[in-house]
């Protein structure tokens, strides 16, 4: 579902221009755990945010369901990123005045769901985080591995079938990283496609594929061992 | 997204960042209080120079020496202060006979300073006849007016305004005291206020005090029976005939009514509305700017706020909304906040000028003022609020969530 190709991304112009991204070709099928590792500078973010539609390509094609992406409007791409792709990020970006419950309602407010049906969509996202009794909390009140969570369920509430995670784990310690790493391969057991930025073994082995990079480039991509992949689909 | 979903957001926007948004709000509050006062002020002052013009009595016709050149709102050449001595009792015996005029009361004018026992002032007199009284329909608080005979026989009587009065006599009664004349000065301007003029015999005034024999204007009070300007054609040609004027381009002498005082008022008051309405727009021009700072100021903090916004699905359009909708709410908000402070000083300023100003003071809220107000305040922010929304809509996720 997911197809680049020769996608470059130039930050800045000309010859001063940084080259983050320089010729990265990779296809991310439906249902798939995908680890993208590496240095850091290596271009893991910037990929991620090309897939997740926060940016576009300087050049190459992205192909997305089949449709090449680069005659999306400003709204189509707004779309995708509310009803197609869940993004979870490294530094949570909760909205810390506002309660659990609110910050999860946030995509809704920017999709077609209808208003009586957001509570059970927000509960069923919550709960499926662990977070039932925290829904009324204010973020700024919770530990980071909750925040997270809330994160994650902020990303699943408009059930999305892409989540990204750009190191989800980075920022907490290795009880709440192991939890949230829980969470995020029961929804791939679920159905969801997981694409998930990591600069940790252990964490990069929840993948069932694991792509390196270094300096803008894909390294290697190869099938994790040990992880069935039936049951993937273009 | 939702225009419930829109106005929740944008509200969360503005008490989030209390003390930022009443600043915003306060521009405007200034401005919209500011366009309230101005306008109540632009109408009562309007509505008190035309009861001061009405006020002067009814079918009043005036007539003063010289043409008047240029447009109406020159004045004849008599009241810029030349002396032009045409108009004499030859006018008034000829208008005594024309059957449209009801009665003709000439005036001539001068200063003098009266006295009496240590009191003094300087007052304007007027000389003219007993009908004067009844031409501008004058009460007469205390005492009598004078009467013809004592124009005839010169009679050194006066009606003296109450301010006048107040100062020479304090709370005596000046029925039948004298006052003295100093020396006399020269003549003032048109129209004086009623509380602060001695009325005296005519020929008292030509022939002891200025030494004179021509009028300075002539109050003609037309019959009711008849049409007003048809009494003015009338007036007109009488004048043309006494005169021997054949040509009336070479008239030496200008007719006035009450009505074209009015109109004149009218077009007066039109430009000070104009003028007033400038200086509120002015004031909620800057109003406006402040809340676009401000509302830069805001888009700048909320940076964060916005990428993550986009990232989880919001479009450009929602976030210009969102901001758009802040900016407005923000104004209306001042704009009623406006109104209901600009309304009080209307109130407090009514108690205040009617009892301090002589003449009074018409308490005057128009709900147009009100209307524009809510408009023009609602319209400030999404004018000002067009700029900085546009501003956050532009922002691009990745760059807005790695602002610190
Ligand atoms: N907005 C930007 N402007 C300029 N250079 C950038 C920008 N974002 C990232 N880069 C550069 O692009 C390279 C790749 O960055 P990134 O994708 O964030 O790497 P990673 O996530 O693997 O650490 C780095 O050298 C980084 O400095
Ligand atoms: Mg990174």
């Amino acid at each position: 579902m997911i197809e680049l190709q020769t996608v470059e991304r130039v930050y800045g112009d000309g010859a001063l221009g940084m080259r983050a991204l320089q010729g990265v070709s990779l296809t991310v099928l439906s249902g798939e755990f995908v680890s993208i590792m590496g240095p850091s500078g290596s271009g893991k973010s910037t990929l991620l945010h090309l897939v997740s539609f926060l940016d576009t390509p300087t050049r190459g094609t992205y192909r997305f369901r089949g449709r090449d992406t680069a005659t999306f409007s400003d709204a189509e791409r707004a779309a995708i990123r509310n009803k197609e792709i869940g993004f979870v990020f490294q530094a949570f970006n909760l909205l810390g005045r506002m309660s659990v419950y609110e910050n999860v309602e946030l995509p809704l407010l920017y999709s077609s769901l209808h208003p009586e049906e957001r509570r059970a969509a927000i509960e069923a996202a919550v709960l499926s985080v662990g977070l039932t009794e925290k829904l009324h909390l204010k973020a700024n009140t919770l530990s980071g591995g909750e925040k997270q969570r809330v994160a994650i369920a902020r990303a699943l509430v408009c059930k999305p079938s892409i989540i990204c995670a750009d190191e989800p784990t980075g920022n907490l310690d290795s009880v709440s990283g192991a939890q949230v790493m829980e969470i995020l391969r029961r929804l791939n057991e679920e159905g969801h496609t997981i694409i998930l930025v990591t600069h940790e073994t252990y964490t990069a082995r929840y993948g069932r594929r694991l792509v390196t990079m270094k300096d803008g480039r894909i390294a290697s991509d190869e099938r994790v061992a040990g992880h069935a992949s039936a049951g993937l689909s273009k | 997204m939702r225009i419930r979903d829109v106005i929740q957001t944008s509200w969360r926007g503005i008490t989030q960042a209390r003390a930022r948004s009443l600043l915003t709000m306060l521009g405007i509050v200034i401005g919209i209080t500011s366009v309230i006062l101005l306008l109540s002020i632009g109408t009562s002052a309007t509505k008190l120079l035309l009861n001061q013009v009405q006020g002067i009595g009814s079918n009043l016709i005036f007539i003063v020496p010289g043409a008047t050149k240029g447009s109406r709102f020159s004045s004849p050449p008599s009241v810029q202060g030349v002396v032009v001595k045409t108009l004499t009792a030859q006018d008034t015996d000829a208008l005594s006979r024309e059957g449209s005029v009801l009665r003709t009361a000439p005036e001539v004018r001068g200063q003098a300073k009266v006295v009496f026992e240590n009191n003094d002032t300087t007052v304007t007199f007027e000389g003219t006849t007993a009908d004067f009284f009844l031409v501008r329909d004058l009460e007469i608080a205390r005492g009598a007016a004078f009467k013809e005979s004592d124009v005839l026989s010169f009679n050194r009587v006066a009606v003296i305004g109450g301010t006048i009065a107040k100062t020479l006599f304090g709370e005596r009664d000046p029925v039948g005291k004298t006052i003295h004349q100093l020396g006399k000065e020269g003549i003032g301007p048109f129209g004086v206020d009623q509380d602060n003029l001695v009325i005296i015999p005519i020929t008292v005034a030509q022939k002891q005090l200025l030494g004179i024999d021509y009028y300075n204007v002539l109050l003609i009070q037309a019959h009711p029976d008849y049409n007003i300007s048809y009494v003015v054609s009338r007036v007109t040609s009488v004048f043309r005939q006494t005169h021997r004027i054949t040509d009336p381009s070479k008239d030496d002498f200008t007719v006035r009514t009450q009505e074209d005082a009015l109109s004149l008022l009218g077009d007066i008051t039109s430009i000070m509305t104009v003028f007033l309405t400038a200086v509120a727009s002015i004031s909620l021009l800057v109003g406006g700017i402040g809340i676009m700072n401000i509302m830069l100021v805001a888009v700048a903090e909320r940076t964060r706020e916005i990428g993550l916004r986009k990232a989880l699905g919001a479009n450009s359009r929602d976030i210009t909304e969102q901001f758009l909708l802040e900016a407005v709410m923000l104004t209306s908000m001042g704009g009623v906040v406006g109104i209901l402070l600009g309304s009080s000083l209307v109130v407090l300023l009514y108690f205040i000028l009617s009892r301090v100003l002589p003449t009074g003071w018409f308490f005057a809220l128009p709900p147009t003022a009100i209307f524009l107000a809510v408009a023009v305040a609602a319209l400030t922010g999404i004018l000002f609020g067009i700029y900085p929304a546009r501003q956050a809509a532009k922002k691009d996720p990745i760059e807005a969530l790695r602002y610190e």
